[in-house]
């Protein structure tokens, strides 16, 4: 474990936490600041988190991945599209119609993932253009697409945009329920209870990202899958001799990628808000890889780094709601332009590797020939 | 008789080439052409009209070709700046924010400096300054990243993405806050109009095509120049194709890396700066429409050659420009032109699948940017 | 071999172009001649389905056609800000009679044309002229009217006494005179109903232009953000961003309010839970300001659409009398000038 990278990474969290609340106290109660910037931060770290899974495997396997924008953008239009066919075309009942939507959306990431795999390991294409290439194919597609089948008399739906099943539910995890004879009859201990159960009532997206990224990171370091694939990353010749199949270990592992990718895609039009937009993920994407090489190509570090990402963004959102109550030394703060650079300046940072060097795969990047 | 010959077989030889160089990227355009059509006439669209319209909007008047012109200028600066990066083996992601800091900074000069100083400047001056200063902005912008790679290994396609978004927040600043334009009329994030002084006058009367594109076809010719007549642009050329090499043959590789992030910079840079005096006379916040990414696209469609990258700026300017005509005609709406794009890009990169549609052999050559990220 | 290739395939594209070239006309009607009534529209730098202004002013131009005042209706959508003058001269040279531009971005532009086609009538959506251009009518709203409406009514059914607006950026001022006028009829409801409500407004300036409006995920971990901190019913304004804040509220169970048209009717997902819409209404404006073009009986310089409240729907049982009769003194004396918001028309 890289104790220094985390350590700098919590060091970020608790200062970024630490701001709001210094301000927000005049306002609201310390543990309602703490409990309302934790869902924020978890929520927004899931669809980054899951990004940099995907980026994790492509790389630890030897392929560069920055189609992740593209990987997840294609997948949000076509699992909500999904969605909508088996519930309205096919009349399909709710519960399944999402359930399908997230499970079209995991398979368009894949497909996405093949593309940029038969690009990179079978054509040798620059991993990077094929990347490029990713990521403006989504653009054209889901935009054009959104266009012709929602808009217009000519259009499938008749110019009508059919409204999208719904939304996965929220898990509730019966926290108020145990604990509330803990409390007794304190009225005070009872809304801290429920605050701090809003935390952990998340969607099963959110929950299943944070349990992938563990899984994850047992599965690289861990499975013999892990170290096959970290072989084939690292000495691609080595793994050959010894019999492992680069080719196979590659595209498997950039197909995974993709999935994960795909699932990130689901999170924005299936659990989080039931629509799609031209360019929703809006650079998520990158920001996603910047996380995957914050946390040195580990999932539990780029999922730090993925926390660094949203506990950041839950600041620049408090900031404006505590705009009244900012002390005038303070008034910076509330400059969101100027706020909102705090992550891309410490990502910079960290890669000038004054926080412990940061050590991609050995072969990242470089086609595999015999 | 005998040097005739020779002449003659040379210019076959160059027409040869030519041919050859050009030979995957043109099919590889009219196959994604073809697909396009396709798939237009799969949403029950008209793909000959949409062409058709494609056409007449890009070259079927003198107006039309103005503006497809006024569309290429951006695109040959800023498509030049990735494939001189590209050339030197880096990947410069980035021209999106150093274009905007390029343009902040021209029309700062622009509209500022009389006012500083009291009195009018000679566009004599005042012109060049204004360009020199944003131009510089945009060296500086990449040569942060170039400076971090050459001395950290930081990797510059990380750094560049990283830069986009300093660039976009610290434009956003700058033009809601002071940069402002403060008459009472305007309420949109836009600087004041530049003085007169610093505005790059038309080509002809009554239409909008500028004598910053004949600078742009210039620089184009200036930099074929710098990389292949020049030391410079040979050891450019030779870190890119291989930094342990270029290093035990006695190149300052960490110079170079550096030196060329800036150059590929400025060339961002006066994209935005001849955006600004050339046409728009002001920096104002409007939605990207992603040069950045167009530009790469333009720099692996030219094969980062600088006289490809000219025919490919003004066939992404043509397409661009004519989508106005083609949605009057037939309403197939502007993201098709990406999506075509798209596919001339993905047959130029994985040329493999082109060769094989049309039986082409290989010539064995591949480019190489990925070289890992913490270097 | 390769030589052959290469001859089918220029072949092949020479006999495109070709065909091309030859093509039949284009199918649309001569807007030149005077019998054809033919309007077109131009969008701002936004896609014509952006379920918001640019979509709205699109079907007040579809509206008049189905009324019988249009023949021909046409768009153009933008892509980059220096095509503006192009996209409308497309429609100026092929002879159309009304050109409608949408939004403040095309006011330069919409002005500069209005003297090269002295014959079309020009129909600016949110475009304010301080000086009256001959051919350009401005549409206008007063937004901050609106905000005010829905702020008092948030106020007024809020019972933790904390309400919210989630909201694109305070760079575009009908934007930002909505979040205003929302706080303002907040304070104002205080002071006559005697209570403290406090008001959460948050705008998304923190990206680029192009994504303030298109974040429905950022509205929606905004609106959470402000549920946790007590927030009892939001006010999604602007675009997308704000659709997101929106449905986040309805399936928390607070309160939502929305936007530019009756949501109640766009956003199916959250019509449960809509309390009311701050409505802008620029599909009838539009229709309206094109139908008297054609009587004749247009007028250049700004004119004022119309700006309110929706209906509360689902949730009509769950306001008491008093609010309702209080809105309804709110919203008279907004008209008839005895209340005022005192948002400046542009943030200062």
């Amino acid at each position: 474990m890289d104790w220094r990278r985390f350590g700098f990474i919590a060091l970020i969290i608790i200062v970024l936490f630490g701001t709001v609340i210094m301000i927000g106290q005049v306002k609201q109660p310390p543990l309602l600041i703490i409990t309302s910037m934790l869902a924020t931060t978890i929520a927004v770290a899931t669809p980054l988190a899951l990004g940099a899974l995907s980026g994790v495997y492509c790389e630890r396997a030897g392929v560069v991945n920055i189609g992740i924008e593209g990987m997840m953008l294609s997948s949000a239009f076509f699992g909500w599209l999904g969605a909508i066919y088996m519930f309205h075309v096919f009349g399909m009942d709710i519960g399944i119609s999402i359930t399908l939507g997230v499970f079209f959306a995991i398979l368009t990431g894949a497909l996405m993932a093949l593309l940029h795999a038969v690009l990179s390991i079978t054509f040798k294409v620059d991993q990077i253009i094929g990347g490029t290439v990713i990521n403006i194919l989504a653009v054209g597609l889901t935009g054009f697409l959104n266009r012709q089948l929602f808009f217009g008399a000519g259009s499938v739906f008749g110019g009508n945009v059919p409204n999208s099943p719904g939304v996965l539910p929220t898990i509730h995890i019966p926290l108020t329920e145990i604990f509330t004879p803990v409390c007794g009859v304190s009225n005070a201990c009872l809304v801290n209870l429920a605050a701090i159960n809003r935390v952990f009532d998340q969607k099963p997206i959110a929950m299943g990202a944070i349990l992938l990224v563990f899984f994850s990171h047992y599965v690289i370091f861990n499975t013999r899958w892990g170290l096959r694939t970290r072989a084939v990353g690292e000495h691609p010749k080595a793994a050959d001799t010894v019999g492992i199949d680069v080719i196979k270990m590659r595209y498997a592992n950039v197909i995974i990628g993709g999935m994960f990718a795909g699932l990130a895609g689901a999170y924005f039009t299936i659990e989080s808000v039931p629509s799609f937009e031209p360019l929703l993920t809006n650079g998520r994407g990158f920001i996603s890889l910047a996380a995957m090489i914050f946390g040195n190509w580990t999932p539990i570090g780029a999922w730090a780094a993925s926390l660094v990402f949203g506990a950041s963004q839950a600041l620049l959102i408090n900031m404006q709601i505590f705009r009244d109550v900012i002390p005038p030394q303070w008034s910076f703060l509330q400059e969101s332009y100027i706020v909102g650079l705090t992550p891309y300046i410490l990502t910079m940072f960290i890669l000038t590797g004054i926080i412990g060097k940061t050590t991609p795969p050995a072969a990242d990047g470089v086609p595999y020939e015999k | 008789m005998q040097s005739e010959k020779r002449s003659n077989s040379l210019a076959r030889q160059i027409l040869q080439s030519v041919m050859d160089a050009s030979l995957v990227p043109f099919l590889a355009i009219l196959t994604a052409v073809i697909f396009g059509g396709i798939i237009i006439k799969i949403v029950g669209g008209d793909p000959i009209l949409s062409y058709r319209g494609l056409i007449e909007g890009s070259f079927g008047s003198t107006k039309a070709l103005s503006e497809t012109a006024v569309w290429a200028t951006p695109y040959i600066f800023a498509g030049l700046a990735v494939a001189l990066a590209f050339k030197g083996g880096l990947f410069n992601i980035g021209a999106e924010g150093q274009l905007a800091v390029g343009a902040v900074v021209s029309s700062l000069i622009g509209y500022a400096l009389p006012e500083w100083l009291g009195y009018d400047i000679p566009a004599i001056i005042h012109l060049p300054l204004a360009i020199l200063f944003g131009v510089l902005m945009g060296g500086v912008w990449a040569g942060i990243v170039g400076a971090l790679k050459a001395y950290t290994g930081g990797h510059e396609v990380i750094n560049t993405i990283m830069m986009n978004y300093i660039a976009l927040n610290t434009t956003s600043f700058l033009l809601n806050g002071v940069m402002k334009d403060r008459s009472p009329t305007n309420v949109i994030a836009r600087t004041p109009l530049i003085a007169d002084s610093a505005r790059i006058p038309p080509l002809f009367e009554g239409l909008r095509i500028h004598w910053g594109f004949i600078f742009a076809l210039l620089v184009a010719f200036f930099i074929w120049w710098l990389l292949t007549k020049t030391t410079l642009g040979f050891q450019i050329r030779t870190v890119g194709l291989n930094p342990d090499a270029a290093k035990y043959a006695g190149i300052n590789v960490k110079r170079i890396i550096i030196l060329t992030m800036v150059l590929s910079g400025m060339l961002a840079g006066m994209a935005g700066t001849i955006e600004v005096t050339g046409l728009n006379y002001r920096h104002e916040l409007g939605f990207s429409i992603g040069y950045g990414f167009d530009a790469i696209a333009i720099a692996l469609l030219g094969k980062s050659h600088p006289l490809g990258v000219v025919l490919a700026s003004f066939l992404f300017a043509a397409m661009r420009n004519g989508a106005t005509r083609m949605q009057f005609l037939t309403q197939m709406p502007v993201d098709l032109i990406s999506m075509i794009q798209a596919f001339i890009l993905l047959f130029v990169a994985a040329d493999a699948i082109i060769r094989y549609i049309y039986r082409i052999k290989s010539k064995g050559e591949r480019v190489v940017l990925t070289r890992g990220w913490g270097g | 071999m390769k030589k052959f290739h290469f001859i089918s395939a220029m072949l092949i594209i020479g006999s495109m172009i070709l065909a091309a070239c030859g093509g039949g006309a284009p199918s649309a009607e001569d807007c030149s001649s005077e019998e054809v009534f033919c309007v077109g529209l131009v969008t701002d730098v936004g896609k014509i389905n952006d379920k918001s202004f640019n979509q709205s002013a699109w079907e007040g131009v579809l509206k008049s056609q189905e009324d019988g005042v249009a023949d021909v209706v046409q768009f153009i959508e933008t892509a980059d800000a220096k095509d503006y003058a192009k996209n409308i001269a497309q429609f100026g040279d092929a002879g159309y009679d009304v050109i409608v531009t949408v939004g403040f971005g095309l006011g330069e532009a919409t002005n500069a044309a209005a003297a090269t086609y002295p014959n079309v009538r020009f129909i600016g959506v949110d475009q304010f002229n301080a000086e009256t251009v001959a051919g350009v009518s401005g549409l206008n709203f007063p937004e901050d009217n609106a905000g005010f409406l829905v702020g008092a009514l948030a106020a007024m059914m809020s019972e933790t006494n904390k309400i919210g607006a989630v909201c694109g950026t305070d760079v575009v001022p009908p934007v930002w005179r909505f979040g205003e006028g929302y706080k303002a009829g907040a304070a104002y409801a205080d002071a006559e109903m005697g209570t403290t409500t406090e008001v959460f407004v948050v705008y998304h300036s923190d990206v680029g232009f192009d994504k303030t409006f298109t974040d429905p995920e950022w509205g929606a971990q905004t609106a959470k953000s402000m549920m946790d901190q007590g927030a009892d019913a939001i006010f999604g304004c602007g675009g997308l961003t704000g659709n997101g804040a929106i449905t986040a509220a309805a399936q928390a169970g607070a309160y939502a309010i929305g936007v530019d048209t009756d949501q109640y009717l766009t956003l199916p997902e959250a019509a449960p839970r809509m309390l009311s819409s701050a409505m802008k209404l620029i599909t009838p404006g539009v229709a309206d300001l094109i139908a008297a073009t054609k009587d004749g009986s247009i007028q250049d310089g700004n004119v004022f659409g119309d700006a309110g409240y929706a209906p509360f729907h689902d949730l009509d049982g769950e306001v008491p009398a008093e609010v309702k009769a209080k809105m309804e003194e709110i919203n008279a004396g907004l008209l008839d000038g005895s209340i005022t918001t005192d948002v400046p028309p542009v943030k200062p």
